[in-house]
């Protein structure tokens, strides 16, 4: 390795029209380092390894590989130089098998033209599972496997095309805690071959515990290399953002809590979960929180009438509901659902659409829908929820994660609900934004809603919470007050004895 | 499931039942309604005229594992057995005639392919225009008459016998066998699945999608072709109208055997024993002699029927 990087990128710029996205931007890549990559939405990261991987073309830069300048214009280009990228969305095909997967385009002939020799496929494929102990039968189809498993088909997928650079953005987005020990403990194994890795994250906790090197991104431009031994979390917080910002919100005081929102009673259903029993106040963030299939979101869509329930009662201020999502939005029940962009908003419509459609029957009583009216309130939500948008009719999609989260907020605002279930609500929303979200909820409960936190973050429930159920196994393993409510206690209740 | 061995096809357990259920039903009711149905001569029979629809179910199939839709299919057939019809008359080759209903065939396809693929018309659209393009150059052709005066070395094609199984039925099962090896032992398959599972990644594999899609189009438009010759033979004639309505039958089957319009979730067995569903209950409403009115609403309520058992199964 010596002194050489694996690859460098040196000067690069890169603009769209009106953004100056990247702007003289210098990266190098070590063999065998994972090399975070850190920075606000939109700081450039993205852009930067768009152009890394081929998929954009710098305006200006140079690119080294072992020391010796290179061009990449295109996709294979890179290839050929090992760089792959592990894609927040996959590039699998569900309903073909993980060899299949593995060899997509490059399957390998049989002697008769067209065809492919499956033996060869299946045991190319066992080698390099086997590889990165990954230890599955490469002829399960893809479709059936879960997240974690479809990460490691593409990490198996660009290991296959001799990679030995690998991008991963935000790779345990979508894990639980078990599977991002096991990623972490193959990223380890990648190290240790030599494999460079370039890794985007949001999360502090896994920069510190995974970097060899950070290097922070703001506003297009490099704003610092540094290494994670010499540098504290707030440092690192102040860097990206460019301003001292609390990465723990603190939060002002609450009114107490009023009469009861919403009463779970002996809750059963067959998604998995038996004998809820759970309460929340106007005026209180309760959270509910335990690991990934512990029950937390089936709970949450039992409650809102998403899933089938077996027995027990939902009461909501007083009024027994069950399992109808009509009833329990019209009695001002709001999910605002993990994945926005596919489960709450119409990212191709406007702000102002995706502001009035839940408060359609409310605002609309007759069924004529008048533009005037609705623009009206579309402009008082964006008021009062500081949607960052020029105009309402901006598509929703072009705003940035934490302003879509507001647009879903307000759709149920304006729809008048007064009990509101997030479910991760900070997920994929950069550190600045979080500390807003968190402001949106506190503004909530200060004007008598009554909010459940659904959060793998376990700090944010500790900061922002009142109370907590922490889940086990489907059932409701303890409830912590708040002078309780600390992570120890929270991870306490939540592992498996 | 994708990769089956060349056993069964493969393919969501799930499934099965829907279309086995509609299956064992239909014979089981006819059965007992219609005395003549169980005679081996009325099952090869139903076999026999099956094979028309399969050519046509087989290559719909892979269509819609893209997310796409043949509408033109019946009438590129119907099209294709005019040109063959009138070839033959005209130079009394019948191999001749043959490959000139196959070019017709592909030229359609590949216009299906090129219009979808190229110029990014939705499917539906595409082949509803050439649907009309071709129904209309039929009439056009023949005057709204039928093309008669065909060699009887034609109609041998779907008369004849070997080893006392009917001449269509070997032909349909080598198509079918054909297609099988086609979709899961061959790249093209793979790249199907690929199709209606993920485009990206079959982009970012490097294959180009827009040239999978035309090929895609082109084989249903050959088969079309291909049935063509089947057909004719079974009518020994030609007739402008002969096809219509065949793409409904098609498109029928393969929903009936459980191929997803999405995510490329298709399985071609189902496909064969939803052509062999809609025979049976297609000869059978004509043993009980109800009208062929009657016998599109029937076909239209058990796809209905089949995709709800399945629902039934994949809810538990």
């Amino acid at each position: 390795m010596a002194d050489v990087p694996l690859f460098e990128l040196r000067g690069i710029s890169k603009e769209f029209p009106g953004v100056k996205a990247l702007d003289d931007v210098s990266f190098e890549i070590r063999a065998g380092e994972v090399h975070m990559l850190v920075g606000e939405n939109g700081a450039g990261k993205s852009t930067l390894m768009k152009i890394l991987c081929g998929a954009y073309r710098a305006d200006r830069g140079a690119f080294f590989s072992n020391g010796a300048p290179v061009t990449i214009h295109d996709a294979s280009a890179a290839r050929q130089f090992g760089i792959a990228v592990i894609f927040q969305d996959f590039t699998l095909v569900p309903y073909l098998d993980i060899a299949q997967n593995i060899f997509l385009g490059r399957e390998f002939a049989s002697r008769v033209p067209g065809f492919i020799d499956r033996r060869r496929i299946y045991a190319e494929a066992k080698r390099v599972l086997d590889g990165i102990g990954f230890h599955i039968d490469p002829r399960e189809p893809v479709h059936g496997l879960g997240v974690a498993q479809q990460q490691m088909v593409e990490i198996a997928k660009a290991l296959s095309q001799d990679a030995r650079i690998l991008v991963m953005d935000e790779p345990t987005a979508a894990l639980s805690d078990r599977e991002t020990e096991l990623l972490f403990s193959m990223i380890a194994r990648l190290k240790a071959k030599g494999v460079a890795i370039i890794y985007i994250s949001h999360r502090l906790s896994e920069v510190f515990a995974l970097g060899d090197r950070i290097t922070v991104l703001r506003d297009g431009r490099k704003i610092a290399d540094l290494l994670p031994k010499e540098t504290t979390p707030d440092q690192l917080v102040t860097l990206m953002v460019g301003r001292p910002v609390d990465t723990t919100y603190t939060r002002p005081e609450r009114p107490s809590p009023g009469e009861v929102a919403l009463e779970v009673k002996n809750l059963s259903g067959p998604s998995g979960f038996s004998d809820v029993n759970l309460t929340v106040r106007a005026g209180e963030i309760v959270g509910l929180c335990g690991l990934v299939g512990s029950g937390r979101t089936e709970v949450a869509r039992a409650i809102f009438g998403a899933d089938r329930v077996t027995s027990g009662e939902i009461r909501l201020f007083g009024e027994p509901i069950a399992e109808s999502i009509e009833t329990a939005t019209r009695r001002g029940m709001a999910l605002i659902p993990e994945n926005r962009k596919t489960q709450g908003l119409a990212l191709a419509r406007s702000v102002g659409d995706n502001i009035v459609l839940a408060g359609l029957r409310k605002m609309f009583p007759s069924g004529i829908f008048v533009p005037r009216r609705a623009l009206k309130a579309a402009h008082a939500v964006i008021d009062k929820l500081r949607i960052a948008t020029p105009t309402p009719r901006r598509p929703v999609g072009a705003l940035s994660g934490g302003n879509q989260q507001k647009v879903v907020i307000g759709k149920w605002l304006n729809a008048d609900a007064k009990f509101f279930i997030f479910d991760e609500p900070t997920r994929g929303i950069d550190v600045g934004a979080k500390s807003e979200i968190f402001r949106l909820l506190d503004g909530l409960v200060h004007n008598g809603a009554a909010v459940l936190m659904i959060s793998s973050e376990q700090i944010e429930i500790v900061h922002i919470c009142d109370r907590a159920y922490v889940m086990r196994s489907g059932r409701i393993a303890g409830e912590l007050a708040h002078h309780e409510l600390t992570e120890a206690n929270i991870v306490r209740l939540g592992i498996h004895q | 499931m994708s990769a089956p061995g060349l056993s069964l096809g493969s393919l969501p357990l799930s499934r099965v039942p829907g279309v086995a259920v509609v299956l064992v039903a239909l014979c089981a009711i006819f059965g007992v309604l219609s005395p003549g149905f169980t005679t081996p001569a009325n099952i090869a029979n139903i076999l026999s005229q099956s094979t028309i629809l399969l050519l046509l179910a087989l290559p719909m199939t892979i269509i819609i594992m893209t997310e796409g839709i043949d509408l033109s299919i019946g009438a590129v057939l119907t099209f294709s057995s005019i040109v063959l019809a009138v070839t033959v008359i005209a130079t009394g080759s019948v191999t001749l005639a043959f490959f000139t209903a196959l070019a017709v065939g592909l030229c359609f396809g590949l216009a299906n392919g090129a219009l979808v693929a190229l110029l990014d018309i939705p499917p539906f659209i595409t082949t509803l225009g050439t649907l009309g393009i071709a129904q209309g150059l039929s009439l056009l052709v023949t005057d709204g008459q039928s093309v008669v005066g065909i060699p009887p070395a034609i109609e041998h094609i779907y008369s004849g016998t070997v080893a006392g199984i009917p001449l269509p039925v070997i032909v349909a099962a080598l198509a079918y066998f054909a297609t099988h090896a086609l979709l899961y032992h061959t790249r093209f398959g793979t790249y199907v699945f690929a199709l209606g599972g993920n485009r990206e990644a079959l982009r970012v594999a490097g294959i180009s999608v827009r040239g999978m899609l035309i090929r895609v189009y082109a084989f249903g438009g050959v088969m079309a072709g291909f049935a063509a010759l089947l057909m004719t033979a079974r009518l020994n004639s030609a007739h402008p109208t002969a096809g219509i309505g065949m793409e409904f039958d098609a498109i029928a089957a393969v929903a009936v055997g459980g191929t997803s319009f999405e995510r490329g979730n298709g399985w071609l067995l189902g496909t064969l024993l939803g052509v062999i569903a809609v025979g049976v209950l297609r000869n059978g409403l004509n043993l009980l002699a109800v009208p062929s009115s009657t016998q599109v609403a029937c076909i239209g309520a058990m796809v209905i029927f089949a995709l709800f058992i399945d629902g039934l199964r994949s809810e538990q």
